[in-house]
Parts: C-alpha cells; sequence; structure tokens
C-alpha cells in the first residue's frame, strides 16, 4: 500500500496530444515505473481523461475483436484502440454509436485511458490511447471538459513562459516551444462553446 | 584507494605483531578489484580474512579494537556519526517483530538522554535481549538511515547484564492528543476510539487499523508478540505506553509488551478534517456494487466468507469505492449505501431483484460505471486515511457562459 499513488489523469486537447512525439524513457531499476509521455505544453503524462464524439470505429482484429475509433474534440481527433485486454472498455465501444447528423440527442464518450506513441514504417509518430473506462456522457459534461482542459492547457502554457514549469528544460529540449498556436487552440476551444 | 586500504591493513596486522609486505597486500586487492571487479570494501575483507587465516589470528582480535584505539564510551544522544564503535550503557525498552531472519533481534534501547534502534544480527551468536533488562552494551557500530541513528551490534560485542537499572525519561509515557503527535521514537498515552480495523497482512500483526480523538485520528499497529486484548471497532479505550513511529511523514503508534488497553464507558468523539472534492470519477474500484457483510462483524465478504468468521450469510449492501480525479490530484472516495443510492439512482431493492434477473451480482456494478464513471461531482465528507467518507454528492451543473467568456477575456 505505503509508496503506491495513482497516475492523475490529465486533461489535454487532441491536437496537442497529436503532437506529441515524445516517451520518456522509463526508470529501468523499476518494473513497475509508469511510462510517461511529455506534450508540447509540458505535461508528463501517463494517464489522460479525454471527452468528445465517436466520429468512427472499426474491428480491425483478425483473430480476436480488436477495435480502433477515432474521438474527436474541438481540436482534433485522437485515436483508441481497445481488445481483449480492456473488455469494459471495449464492450462500451461496441454499445456506443457513431456520431450520425441523424442521430436525436448527441452522445459524447468519456475515456480514461493511458498514451502510448509508436513510430510507423515510414517514420511518422503517432499517439493513441489505450482505454480503461469508457462511458457515454452528456453535452454538459462534454463542455465541462472543454472548459476544464482549456482551463489547465492555459495554465502549463503559462507555467512554462514564466519558467515555473518543472518540465520547461525538457520542453525546450524536445519541442519547438512555439506555444502561440496553443494558445489559438484553447480560444478555439473555448470559442465552439459559446 | 588500493594503497590506502592496503596500508590500512598493513598497520593494523602491525599493530598484532605481523608484518606483512606492503605489496603482498596491494597484489592481491588490485587483484580482487581490477580482474574480479570486487568492490573495495569487499576486496579489503577478503585480504584481511586470508592474513588472519594465513597467521592463525582469531577475526575478533583484528577487528574488535579498530584502527588501534577502542570504541568510546557514550550517551544515545552524543551518537551523531555512522560507523563510529561505541559503548553504551542502555535499557532494552522496546523488541520488535525481526522482518529478517538474518536479524535475531531489534528494537529501542534507552539511556538516560534518549532511545536508539538496535539491530543484533542472527550470525553474531550473541545472548538474547530481554525488555526491560539494562546492559552495558559494548563494541557496537553506528549506522544512519535518512538522517536517524542506529546501533548495530556484531559478533565482536560484548553484552552484560547491569544489577542497576538504567533511567530512561522517555519511558515515562505522557498523555498527548493524536494531533500533537509529531516526533518518533516517543512513548505516549492517548485516549482514544478504534476508528476501524484492517486487513491484517501479515502474521506477526495482530491489529491494525485507525484510532481517533477529539483531535485527529492516527494509524495504529498491534504485534502479534505483545499478547495484547482484542481492539473493537467502534469502542473508546484508554492506551498506555505507545510509541510513536513515523513513515514518510505520516506517524503511527505501536503497542508493545509493555502497553496496556482499558476500556472506557465514555464515547470519544473523534475529530475529522471536513473536505470537499470536486473533480470527475475515472474509477470504481472492485468491492463495489452490491456487495455482502458478514452479519457478525459487518465486514464486506470476500468470495461468500467473511476474514474472521468464515462463511456466513452475508446482508447485502450497496457501497461504491470511487477515484476521483481534478487533473491534478486524485482522491479515492467512498460511498455508502445511502449516497450510493442517491448517486447512481439504484436502490438495494433495484440492485437485488437486478442481481437475481441477471444471475450475477456483478450486473449492478456495470451498471454504475455506466452511470457515474467520466462524469463531474462535487463530493463532501472527511477524510479518513486515504478514503474520503463521502456525506454529500452534488453532480456539476451545466458550464455557466460567464465561466467560458471569463476565461476567453483571460486569453485574448
Amino acid at each position: 500500500m505505503a509508496g503506491f499513488t495513482r497516475e492523475v489523469a490529465y486533461r489535454i486537447f487532441a491536437q496537442e496530444l497529436r503532437d506529441t512525439t515524445v516517451a520518456l524513457e522509463r526508470d529501468s531499476d523499476d518494473a513497475y515505473a509508469p511510462q510517461y509521455v511529455l506534450t508540447p505544453t509540458g505535461a508528463k503524462v501517463n494517464r489522460v481523461f479525454v471527452v468528445g464524439t465517436l466520429t468512427e470505429k472499426e474491428d480491425i482484429g483478425t483473430d480476436t475483436e480488436y477495435w480502433r475509433a477515432r474521438i474527436s474534440d474541438p481540436t482534433g481527433a485522437s485515436f483508441i484502440y481497445a481488445g481483449q485486454y480492456q473488455p469494459d472498455a471495449t464492450r462500451a465501444l461496441v454499445d456506443a454509436t457513431v456520431a450520425d447528423a441523424d442521430a436525436e440527442t448527441p452522445e459524447f464518450l468519456a475515456v480514461v485511458g493511458k498514451v502510448s506513441i509508436y513510430t510507423t514504417e515510414d517514420g511518422n509518430v503517432l499517439t493513441s490511447l489505450r482505454p480503461e473506462t469508457i462511458s457515454i456522457v452528456d453535452a454538459e459534461t462534454r463542455d465541462r471538459w472543454v472548459l476544464e482542459t482549456a482551463r489547465q492547457t492555459l495554465d502549463r502554457i503559462k507555467r512554462l513562459e514564466d519558467g515555473s514549469s518543472e518540465n520547461l528544460a525538457m520542453v525546450e529540449e524536445h519541442y519547438s516551444l512555439d506555444l502561440e498556436q496553443y494558445r489559438q487552440m484553447v480560444v478555439s476551444a473555448l470559442e465552439s462553446l459559446v | 584507494m588500493i594503497q590506502e586500504t592496503s596500508e590500512q591493513i598493513r598497520k593494523r596486522f602491525l599493530e598484532l605483531n605481523v608484518e606483512i609486505e606492503s605489496h603482498e597486500i596491494e597484489r592481491r586487492l588490485k587483484d580482487l578489484i581490477e580482474r574480479f571487479k570486487v568492490p573495495a570494501p569487499e576486496a579489503g575483507r577478503s585480504v584481511v580474512s586470508y592474513f588472519l587465516r594465513e597467521h592463525d589470528i582469531k577475526r575478533e582480535d583484528y577487528y574488535g579494537t579498530p584502527e588501534g584505539g577502542t570504541a568510546s564510551s557514550m550517551q544515545i544522544a552524543d551518537i551523531n556519526e555512522s560507523e563510529q564503535w561505541v559503548n553504551l550503557r542502555a535499557k532494552v525498552t522496546q523488541l520488535w517483530e525481526s522482518t529478517s531472519p538474518s536479524i535475531a533481534q531489534v528494537g529501542l534501547i534507552g539511556d538516560e538522554t534518549g532511545t536508539i534502534k538496535f539491530v543484533k544480527w542472527a550470525k553474531s551468536n550473541l545472548p538474547a535481549l530481554v525488555e526491560g533488562k539494562s546492559y552495558s552494551l559494548e563494541n557496537m557500530t553506528t549506522d544512519e538511515w535518512q538522517g536517524r541513528f542506529s546501533v548495530k551490534m556484531n559478533r565482536t560485542t560484548r553484552i552484560s547484564e547491569l544489577d542497576e537499572e538504567i533511567v530512561t525519561p522517555d519511558q515515562e509515557a505522557q498523555l498527548v492528543e493524536i494531533d500533537a503527535i509529531n516526533e518518533s521514537n516517543k512513548w505516549v498515552n492517548l485516549r482514544a476510539k478504534v476508528v476501524q480495523l484492517w486487513e491484517s497482512e501479515h502474521e506477526s500483526i495482530d491489529q491494525i487499523g485507525l484510532i481517533g480523538d477529539e483531535t485527529g485520528t492516527i494509524k495504529f499497529v498491534k504485534w502479534t508478540k505483545s499478547e495484547l486484548p482484542a481492539l473493537v471497532e467502534g469502542k473508546s479505550y484508554s492506551f498506555e505506553n505507545l510509541t510513536t513511529d513515523e513513515f514518510e511523514e505520516r506517524f503511527s503508534v505501536k503497542f508493545n509488551k509493555g502497553s496496556s488497553i482499558e476500556e472506557l464507558d465514555e464515547d470519544i468523539e473523534v475529530g475529522f478534517t471536513a473536505t470537499e472534492f470536486a473533480g470527475t470519477m475515472v474509477h470504481i474500484q472492485d468491492g463495489s456494487g452490491l456487495i455482502r457483510r458478514c452479519p457478525i462483524c459487518n465486514r464486506a465478504l470476500m468470495k461468500g466468507t467473511c476474514m474472521e468468521h468464515g462463511n456466513v450469510d452475508g446482508d447485502h449492501d450497496l457501497r461504491i469505492k470511487a477515484v476521483l480525479d481534478d487533473g491534478e490530484r486524485v482522491q479515492e472516495a467512498l460511498l455508502n449505501r445511502e449516497i450510493t443510492e442517491s448517486t447512481s439512482g439504484i436502490t438495494l431493492d433495484d440492485a437485488k431483484e437486478m442481481a437475481v434477473d441477471a444471475l450475477d451480482q456483478g450486473v449492478v456494478l456495470d451498471e454504475m460505471k455506466k452511470r457515474l464513471l467520466g462524469r463531474y461531482y462535487t463530493m463532501a465528507g472527511r477524510v479518513l486515511d486515504r478514503y474520503l467518507l463521502v456525506e454529500s454528492v452534488i453532480p456539476m451543473d451545466a458550464v455557466p457562459h460567464s465561466e467560458i467568456d471569463a476565461l476567453l477575456a483571460e486569453v485574448t
């Protein structure tokens, strides 16, 4: 019991997740050390909480079911992969309906999951989410998530700018530190709510 | 490095009237360190052992009085350096459960100036120390870990019982309030109520849990060896002669053979820190949903079995052990039946019906996950160790436009 603390679920917009290319090295002395990624605004993330619209889902598994889904927020889309090792999340994904203009009430997916980064054969770095839980939530919850994610993203930008972010050096090493684009991202996300 | 070690060894043997050539020592050290990659201190030991055998000298004679001097007689409060050889006159104030087969005895010894932890290695073949007796302890080494000192007894240590009794001021336990506990290795008396008993994870621990008084709560550990009466959850007691301990800045109290427990007639009101946490429910832990409790002790059953009372016909109950997360912190929250019912909209009767229909009580937890995960709540209650004991839950309303506008104004 002692010493174990659960990883916080960071609030990160899809655009920032898509731009995330840095997987931090795991502590090799600790077999249970979590895998972290570093986002362009300086969040050191193992787990995220995202809310968005389900825009695509497809069973790409060969022998067993393995689902790939796209979930969109006001800034972009993220890929989710769920299979037999995430039974609860997979079931929720199977039950969820893909957003559709004819749907009477819009449905949003709330996803808690781990971020992973992989490099494709042609050298592209892609991020995806491995969900732990997926639930279907309403528009109010989505709105609150957008507001909360906007606020926390802005906080991270400010901490990079005033030098108080503990991850500043790492961000400088790996990213261009062009924070204006993320400030614009926050603005457009907030404007989508009004 | 090699030369220094070699010189030390040469000198020490010289004191024992044995002359060894420096290059002979150096060659052996070098071989071990450079060729066999043995750590330097280990190489030193090994080389010393070799020459001891060679010249038929006892280990004790070599190590007994290090560096030509003798261990210095000290008082406990004066110990402020590790790897010193010391003699103490002290009383064994506490014996703890040894956590390793390599440790024969471990506990606390004390003199007029304070108390210190001691470790006696199984290998050192020393006589057993008895709690409450005073001894002259010669040739121990000091050690330090995270700023706290201890003494180690080794095979050269001499233990002789004293006729007189060493007075340890700390033995005079003071009646204190729980929030005043801010130091480890202190003797205290408490008047407190047993708030929670936890599952003991080790057979050496008889009972473990939380006790509380008006000022707060604290973890306690009661060793099986100390043979004290069993504590009952919800009852208030007067506790005497407990010792305090600290781990990662959190304090606890430990019972020992000298502790006493007396049940009180009064009911001590336990003070908790009221708190509030607003965040998303990101996880619901196992053991949530429709559960069964032991009709005798009220503990949640695991696979129909009570840890204490075995196979029993459990009573149904509802609860949720949730994890709330606001993007910066996580908080575990415990929702009792009433709060679970009002938050999930599933009553105990609904839950039983659902379980009967599905022939599986897991469906209740599944439905609760569906209804609650990913939603925002403000939960208020008292914090008890890791858990927020939830007394009220408010689902968060729709986001007011003014908040969005205010944030927009801040960015643009």
